[in-house]
């Protein structure tokens, strides 16, 4: 599904240059669901915004579905970005100007492809997240957890390959957390999502597949959940932090 | 909502204040410059400021300034409304919109509402301009000269302002949406412009920059003209002022980035400076065009007061209450009729004094101009003999009309001075020789001293036997009446001083509907050499000046240029406002349109302070920063925005006028002192106005901000 080999990246400050990827590898397989950890600065969001070609890449291949992302030209990624990926960020990055199921419609809308067919899909993702009551609200009258799975759901509306999330619980109680983690668990199980999310946070990405831990711009450790209970996971990934801090 | 754009559509409703400001902005900026074109070049305003006067020049000064200063608000209207749609456009692109989609809809919207707005500025400043004109007609001063005609062509002029804003715009939504990297599409509204360290020497090298810069700009022009008789293209001595304008820049940055309290109370202001160091480069731009349109707006007002103080003391200080002279080749009303038309507006004449006095032809210097094109131009000075005429008085005349015993020996001559200088201008040099220009009469002058009366200051007075010598075969054209009396209850006698002025004037004929400047003698020589006069009647024109007309008697340009309009103390005072009123008019115009730039820019500067703040106060208000600290801090960024170039602009507009007026003649007279004092007055209500403004944006940035501004 997603395949990242050798991803550099570099920021520019005045004169200086500070590389924050530095030769980053991994696979993501269809229907997985993969967390990136990692201290601050570690290079988790760049890579997120590395993968979806938010921001330039320096070096290395971006491999999605067999396409190489890379080389591709601005029209050629808006399309990717339209309907092979969804995005739910951080703060939401919800349009204040729009009702919660107009901003679930937005990427279909964006990409033309509104029916009745994709108005019932909205209706049927607010069913599935719990947000049909507030489907005609704007983002400023929900809570925060109702605005990320809000977010969820507009991920969602396209039949994306790939779900790219940018701390989805970062700036939610652990009641919303769960809920939206939740939701993540819901798009799996219902719609076969794949979920790629980078996360501060043990509890959430216990619930993973796969969790990539990043330290200094290169993957330091892949720690695998297989059969292991989510709390044995979170264990492992605890000890394993704590390792890194060693 | 099935397509991009219905969202766009809703997204409009639903920020439609973000594009009323942009748009208000817009309209506001063209009706302002619009209006202000219309006015300035309106036929009645075009004929009061003669072309190349300085009062044109002044005009045209401010208007530049106006024009940059609507510009700048213009633009960073536009700034702050790409600003606050970069979130929205940045989501866009990334849930995967093309580029050429959200430009399709940006350009659209961008030129429908830029079109509209400039086209609406344009088509209401007509009736805004006819308003401000009636108003003005109506409130302050009217006469028969005002009247305002639209001449098409100073259209053109918006027109083209609204052509570079719309293509201004464009460029602008076309780079906002043309950046590679999406994030900072997103966090532009966050995104902060900080200035690099800036030496504490800045301030104190700023002040002696702007004060270096303004002397320089004023008195290196005078000293090319003086000493190298070379007037120098306008272009280049503006250039003169420039290390003014970096002197204020420096200013600006060190008050901004440092701030010029001592570092005992440096955490008490942490937040306010720290934010405004990073919103640095567009706060000092925009400080710096705000203070140089308080400094044009406070120059356009002061004008009036200065001129109004200065002749209303020069009135007053006339000893004569009513003073006329005509040639006496004039059927002028003289003692007997005045007194007649006197008693039928029960007017008592208290004294009369009438004298005769000679038009001589003078020797001395002019200068000749020689034009270099771009390089300016330089002039010569020539000896002529006759250079000029002037009018010369007998001592014993000079004694009944004055009273003042003068002794004036035989080949010598007094010149007559007012008592504070303020006209001294009018003697260039004193001649060595005065001509009887009918008989060839000529007598060498040895000597000149110094008389002094008011009102017969740009007279010579000379030995009654030299007098009378020169006076034989001088024919009545060259021979003029002076009649001068008192009143009782001077200030009470309005109508008799018009009825006596009208009169004049009606039976004044058409050979003397001259310019105050005409001189025979002069043009005898430059007839001589096969030119033209330019102060003959059908030349003033060509030259930029108006001519006199008789049936525009109460107009200003003849109130101010016939030579021989009387000098009648309470007409001059009362009529002053009707005959500045263009003038008035135009200055007043002048600063309501510099004015109202300068709030704009400062509210707009101020909402982008809140828009771009509003996640800081966020975090502080987590951080536990009560109400009052919120309030504190937002007040003091706003306080910055309005106060610093509120006193730089005054600053230094104080003290440049200052500087002109004591380097006119190296003094400052009581009644540049009055002016001065009355111009305070004016700062003071100004400042009053700017200080609403000022708590009415800061309760917008409060509100904006949600904090609570109720309990400060």
């Amino acid at each position: 599904m997603l395949q990242v080999s050798n991803l550099q990246k570099q920021y520019q400050v005045g004169e200086n240059r500070y590389p924050v990827l530095k030769g980053v590898s991994f696979t993501v397989d269809e229907g997985e669901f993969v967390a990136v950890m990692g201290p601050s600065g570690s290079g988790k969001t760049t890579l997120l915004n590395c993968i979806s070609r938010y921001i330039p890449v320096d070096g290395g291949q971006i491999l999605l579905d067999h396409m190489d992302l890379a080389t591709f030209d601005e029209n050629s990624l808006a399309d990717v970005r339209n309907r092979q990926l969804g995005f739910v960020f951080q703060d939401f990055l919800l349009l204040d100007g729009l009702t919660v199921r107009e901003n679930i419609l937005l990427p279909a809308i964006i990409g033309g492809l509104v029916n009745q067919t994709v108005e019932e899909q909205a209706d049927h993702l607010c069913s599935i997240f719990g947000i049909e009551k507030i489907k005609n609200k704007y983002p400023a009258e929900i809570s925060g957890g109702e605005r990320q799975r809000t977010a969820v759901a507009r991920a969602l509306i396209n039949h994306p390959l790939l779900i790219l999330a940018d701390e989805p619980t970062g700036n939610l109680d652990s009641k919303s957390s769960r809920a939206v983690i939740h939701s993540f668990e819901q798009a799996r199980a219902a719609l076969a999502a794949t979920i790629f999310m980078v996360t501060h946070d043990s509890f959430a990405a216990s619930f993973c597949d796969k969790v990539i831990i990043l330290q200094d711009g290169v993957v330091w450790k892949t720690l695998v959940k297989g059969e292991k209970e989510r709390i044995a996971f979170q264990d492992e990934l605890l000890g394993a932090i704590r390792e890194m801090g060693r | 909502m099935n397509t991009f754009s219905e969202v766009y559509q809703t997204l409009r409703r639903k920020n439609r204040g973000q594009y009323a400001l942009l748009c208000g902005c817009l309209f506001f900026s063209v009706l302002l410059i619009s209006a202000y074109a219309i006015i300035m070049r309106s036929p009645t305003v075009m004929r009061v400021l003669p072309e190349g006067g300085d009062s044109r020049k002044q005009v045209m000064m401010i208007f530049v300034l106006s024009v940059i200063g609507c510009g700048v608000f213009s633009l960073y209207a536009a700034m702050l409304f790409f600003r606050q749609k970069s979130r929205d456009t940045g989501i866009f692109f990334a849930l995967g919109a093309k580029r050429s989609l959200v430009e399709r809809h940006r350009m659209r919207e961008l030129v429908v509402l830029s079109t509209v707005s400039c086209a609406a500025g344009i088509v209401l400043s007509i009736p805004f301009a006819w308003t401000v004109w009636k108003l003005f007609r109506l409130l302050i001063v009217d006469t028969a000269e005002m009247k305002l005609a639209v001449p098409l062509q100073a259209l053109l002029i918006p027109l083209a302002f609204a052509m570079v804003m719309i293509a201004a715009l464009i460029v602008l939504g076309y780079r906002s949406i043309r950046r590679v990297n999406i994030i900072d599409i997103i966090q532009e509204s966050h995104r902060s412009e900080p200035i690099h360290a800036v030496p504490r020497w800045y301030g104190p090298v700023g002040i002696l920059l702007l004060g270096g810069g303004a002397l320089l700009g004023y008195l290196i022009p005078t000293f090319t003209v003086l000493v190298l008789h070379w007037y120098m293209p306008e272009a280049l001595s503006a250039l003169f002022y420039l290390p003014a304008l970096v002197g204020m820049y420096m200013i600006l940055l060190h008050t901004v980035v440092n701030g010029w309290r001592k570092k005992r109370h440096k955490y008490r202001d942490l937040i306010a400076t720290s934010q405004m160091k990073f919103q640095g480069r567009q706060t000092v731009q925009n400080l710096l065009v705000m203070s140089l349109l308080i400094a044009g707006a406070y120059f356009g007002s002061f004008y009036m007061p200065m001129l109004g103080t200065g002749a209303m003391i020069a009135y007053d200080a006339r000893e004569i209450d009513y003073l006329y002279h005509f040639r006496n080749d004039q059927d002028i009303p003289q003692e007997q009729e005045v007194r007649q038309l006197a008693d039928e507006y029960a007017v008592t004449i208290t004294d009369w004094t009438q004298a005769t006095m000679l038009r001589l032809a003078v020797d001395g210097t002019e200068g000749i101009e020689s034009d270099n094109g771009a390089l300016g131009t330089t002039y010569e000075t020539v000896y002529f003999n006759p250079v000029q005429s002037n009018l010369f008085l007998s001592a014993s005349s000079y004694t009944a009309l004055t009273g003042q015993e003068v002794d004036i020996p035989h080949g010598t001559l007094g010149a007559v001075y007012t008592s504070d200088g303020s006209d001294n201008y009018m003697f260039n040099e004193p001649p060595t020789q005065v001509t009887n220009t009918q008989s060839g009469e000529k007598l060498d002058i040895t000597d000149v001293r110094t008389l002094t009366w008011e009102s017969l200051c740009g007279h010579y007075v000379m030995n009654d036997e030299d007098f009378a010598v020169l006076r034989e075969g001088l024919p009545d054209e060259w021979i003029e009446t002076l009649c001068a009396f008192d009143v009782e209850h001077c200030d009470e006698t309005y109508d008799f001083g018009k009825a006596l002025l009208y009169e004049i004037i009606d039976r004044s004929g058409p050979e003397v509907e001259l310019y105050d400047a005409w001189d025979p003698v002069e043009k005898q020589r430059v007839e001589s050499r096969g030119e033209p006069y330019f102060m003959d009647p059908e030349n003033l024109e060509v030259n930029g000046l108006v001519g006199i007309d008789y049936s525009q008697r109460d107009s200003s340009e003849f109130r101010m240029y016939w030579q021989y309009m009387p000098q009648f103390r309470v007409i001059d005072k009362a009529d002053f406002v009707q005959t500045t009123g263009v003038f008035l008019m135009m200055f007043v115009f002048i600063a309501l349109v510099c004015f109202a730039a300068v709030f704009i820019i400062a509210f707009t500067r101020s909402m982008t302070i809140a828009i771009t703040g509003k996640q800081l106060y966020e975090d502080l208000r987590h951080l536990g920063a009560s109400n009052a600290y919120l309030y504190r801090t937002i007040r003091s960024q706003i306080r910055r925005v309005f106060l610093t170039p509120a006193i730089i602009g005054t600053g230094v507009i104080w003290a440049f006028y200052t500087m002109i007026l004591y380097f006119n003649d190296n003094r400052l007279s009581v009644q540049e002192m009055l002016g001065m004092l009355l111009c305070a007055g004016i700062i003071v209500g100004i400042s009053a106005l700017f200080y609403a403004l000022y708590r009415m944006t800061l309760r917008r940035a409060c509100a904006m901000l949600e904090i609570s501004i109720d309990t400060h």
